[in-house]
């Protein structure tokens, strides 16, 4: 009986195809928006994400996220250190200063400055260099991002000599990290040279970054460090979160991806539900008949949801894949895509928004046929 | 007809062409999840549970010195070095010589003083020669008896000679004594030209050469480098700073681990020596004139063992012990509001 509804679904090549094309563009928009919105939003977390040595974030308590930050005063570094649970604590100095390079442009830059001993916050990928050249005097690394953003395709910076705030910079290396929400260019550097080439203000030190000692979760050390200091102590993905709930509660971008995600959602509901609801009005008939030989509504009802779930899969499995396609290639090509991902939560879903698309559709056009009299096939 | 084809390619291949579609993207999503694993720093930070295992603790930054502390060599009078005896790292015992400066003019105040001794002295010769002269005619004029053969003015005239030679003889000591007291000043100004070890230490640095000049009060301008650094490394001590929010949660008197920059896995025990008792602004290493200060911090003195290979002025960091069960400043006013 499923064959006989296959057979009738498949037997209009050009309904089928149109309710094909329904599903499977109404999955491509929807997982495809999804994706990119999740992915932009979560540029307000690379900063945290970056760096993979350090489980606690302190930094002062009006501090809200990587780049909105209140420096402190230096021994909050040492205050940090003297809380029992604190395995170890170095610091961090990230600030906004200008470079020019030497053809002369001008350029913003986020300047991080890490410890100087441990090297800890510096990123872990290296695409050309290694840690050891930010040793080296007026040393710095820059991501690639930024490189491709200062220079031209295929000129190499490295050894290149900017001028940031008046002093000398020499690029050492470049480092392969995503780019924040403004994707600025971030150069990386000692803290005792960013102490240099930012401007001093009476503090300087940005962040303290931790790690718990073993047997302690990161969340039990930050609420003691909170405790004991008097300073804002937030898990790595703590931080990691406020930064995305940053961009969302100061940009529109929420609203906008919301409003393509809901129409992408009813494009597909009005293609795919006034094609199948076409359809099986078409073949009132042949349900009529079947009817009349003593099919019973619920296999009836079967036959639909098979007919929908063909019709799911196909359109779904084409969707899905030309989303993952995008996202993957276009993370690989362009700098304005790089480190774009898709959480495998969308994929799940999409999937079961284009299922209860498809019953919706499927049930609203079934109702016509439940209460089709099966005299209906002599009119 | 479809069925005579035998495999039809809407209703066999395309649903296994979806599946397949959906297992790519199924792989595509997996492979490209973002690495957001943690991992252990390469180089190794100082760590509280390495110094004290789970005891409480306390840390601060601190500056290696002399247990002499850094003495800055003066110098008491001016003019041009002309030799400088030690170089950096060199040990000296209390009073050895550390730079001479030129000496010549006051040489030639020696040689001055000498000969206006020898002058001196040639004039108390006289002097005396004359006295014994005078003296030997005054007496040629008492020994005769009857008055009538000399006259009055005669005898006075001898006698009066005889204390003007005393007089030129008395000045004539006199004069040495002042040349020799000159001859001992000039002496002395050459001793103190000599810039000399105040105690048995090491030389830290030596910012004075062969033909520049020195000054009492220090180089030209206030600024710059003092001529010679010195100080008692044998044993060296370590100042560590902890800020004042943390001064009562510090066990006074019990020791420290210190572990020098970057080389966080040497651990050292050091002695507890003494807390300075003044309170003072933190010392930034930044060296900006620029930069203004709000935290204070008590300072520490703690003594390192020797043999450890730490040198004078290294940043160290450190961990001292807290006390048990001690609150700290920011707990304490919550609890008090």
């Amino acid at each position: 009986m499923t064959w006989i509804a296959i057979r009738m679904l498949t037997g209009d090549r050009q309904k089928f195809f149109g309710l094909l094309f329904g599903v499977a563009f109404s999955a491509l928009l929807i997982s495809q928006q999804l994706t990119i919105f999740v992915n932009l939003i979560e540029r307000g977390a690379t900063a945290v994400y970056n760096i993979p040595t350090a489980n606690i974030w302190v930094m002062d308590p009006v501090s809200r996220t990587p780049d909105v930050a209140l420096p402190m005063p230096s021994t909050a570094l040492d205050k940090v250190r003297s809380v029992n649970g604190v395995e170890w604590a170095s610091p961090m100095l990230r600030s906004g200063a200008t470079v020019r390079t030497p053809e002369g442009d001008l350029e913003g830059v986020t300047v991080v400055g890490v410890d100087d001993a441990t090297l800890i916050g510096l990123p872990k990928k290296f695409v050309n260099g290694s840690r050891e050249a930010l040793y080296e005097p007026d040393a710095v690394i820059i991501d690639s991002v930024g490189a491709a953003k200062l220079f031209p395709e295929g000129f190499d910076p490295i050894g290149v000599r900017l001028e940031l705030n008046d002093r000398r910079a020499v690029i050492r290396g470049i480092v392969d990290v995503d780019p924040s929400f403004t994707s600025q260019v971030i150069l990386y550097t000692r803290y005792s040279n960013a102490l240099a080439f930012v401007p001093g203000t009476r503090n300087r030190m940005s962040f303290v970054l931790a790690n718990a000692s073993e047997g302690l979760t990161a969340k039990q050390v930050a609420t003691r460090i909170t405790e004991a200091t008097g300073l804002k102590a937030r898990t790595r993905d703590e931080f990691a979160r406020d930064g995305v709930d940053f961009i969302i509660e100061n940009t529109g971008i929420p609203v906008n991806f919301g409003i393509t995600v809901a129409l992408g959602f009813i494009v597909g509901v009005a293609i795919v539900g006034l094609t199948f609801s076409l359809f099986i009005r078409d073949n009132i008939k042949q349900f009529g008949a079947l009817k009349a030989i003593g099919v019973t509504n619920n296999k009836i009802r079967m036959m639909v949801a098979a007919q929908a779930l063909l019709v799911g899969l196909v359109g779904y499995g084409i969707g899905i894949l030309l989303a993952a396609i995008f996202i993957s290639s276009g993370a690989s090509s362009s700098p304005d895509f790089k480190g774009f991902y898709t959480p495998w939560e969308i994929p799940l879903l999409t999937a079961a928004v284009v299922i209860a698309m498809i019953l919706i559709t499927g049930w609203l056009a079934l109702r016509s046929v439940l209460k089709t009299e099966p005299a209906e096939v002599f009119r | 007809m479809n069925r005579l084809r035998g495999v039809s390619f809407v209703r066999t291949i395309l649903p296994i062409l979806a599946v397949i579609a959906i297992i790519i993207a199924a792989i595509v999503v997996m492979s490209g999840q973002p690495d957001r694993s943690e991992e252990q720093p390469e180089i190794s930070p100082p760590k509280a549970t390495a110094a004290f295992g789970n005891q409480p603790s306390v840390a601060g930054s601190g500056v290696v010195e002399p247990s002499s502390e850094v003495i800055n060599i003066g110098t008491s009078l001016a003019g041009i070095v002309t030799k400088v005896y030690v170089a950096p790292g060199d040990q000296v015992s209390a009073g050895d010589p550390l730079f001479l400066i030129d000496d010549r003019a006051i040489r030639s105040q020696i040689s001055e003083a000498s000969a206006a001794i020898a002058q001196s002295r040639a004039a108390r010769e006289t002097a005396r020669a004359q006295l014994a002269t005078a003296r030997q005619q005054s007496s040629l004029y008492s020994n005769i008896e009857d008055p009538r053969a000399v006259s009055q003015q005669e005898v006075i005239d001898r006698s009066g000679a005889v204390r003007t030679a005393q007089a030129q003889l008395r000045q004539a000591e006199a004069d040495i004594r002042s040349a020799e007291a000159a001859r001992a000043r000039a002496t002395t100004d050459l001793g103190r030209l000599t810039v000399k070890a105040p105690i048995a230490a090491e030389i830290l640095s030596v910012n004075v050469r062969p033909g520049e000049y020195a000054n009492p009060g220090g180089p030209q301008g206030g600024g710059g480098d003092p001529y010679m650094e010195i100080g008692n490394t044998a044993p060296l001590h370590v100042r560590i700073d902890i800020d004042e929010n943390e001064i009562g949660r510090v066990e006074m008197s019990k020791e420290a681990v210190v572990s020098p920059r970057g080389q966080a896995n040497q651990r050292v025990k050091a002695q507890f020596v003494r807390a300075e008792p003044l309170v003072t602004p933190k010392t930034s290493l930044t060296n900006s004139a620029t930069e203004r200060v709000d935290v204070r911090v008590l300072q520490l003195i703690y003594q390192i063992p020797s043999d450890q290979g730490f040198f004078v002025g290294q940043q160290v960091d450190a961990f001292v012990r807290a006390k048990n069960g001690a609150r700290n400043g920011a707990k304490k006013a919550s609890e008090t509001k």
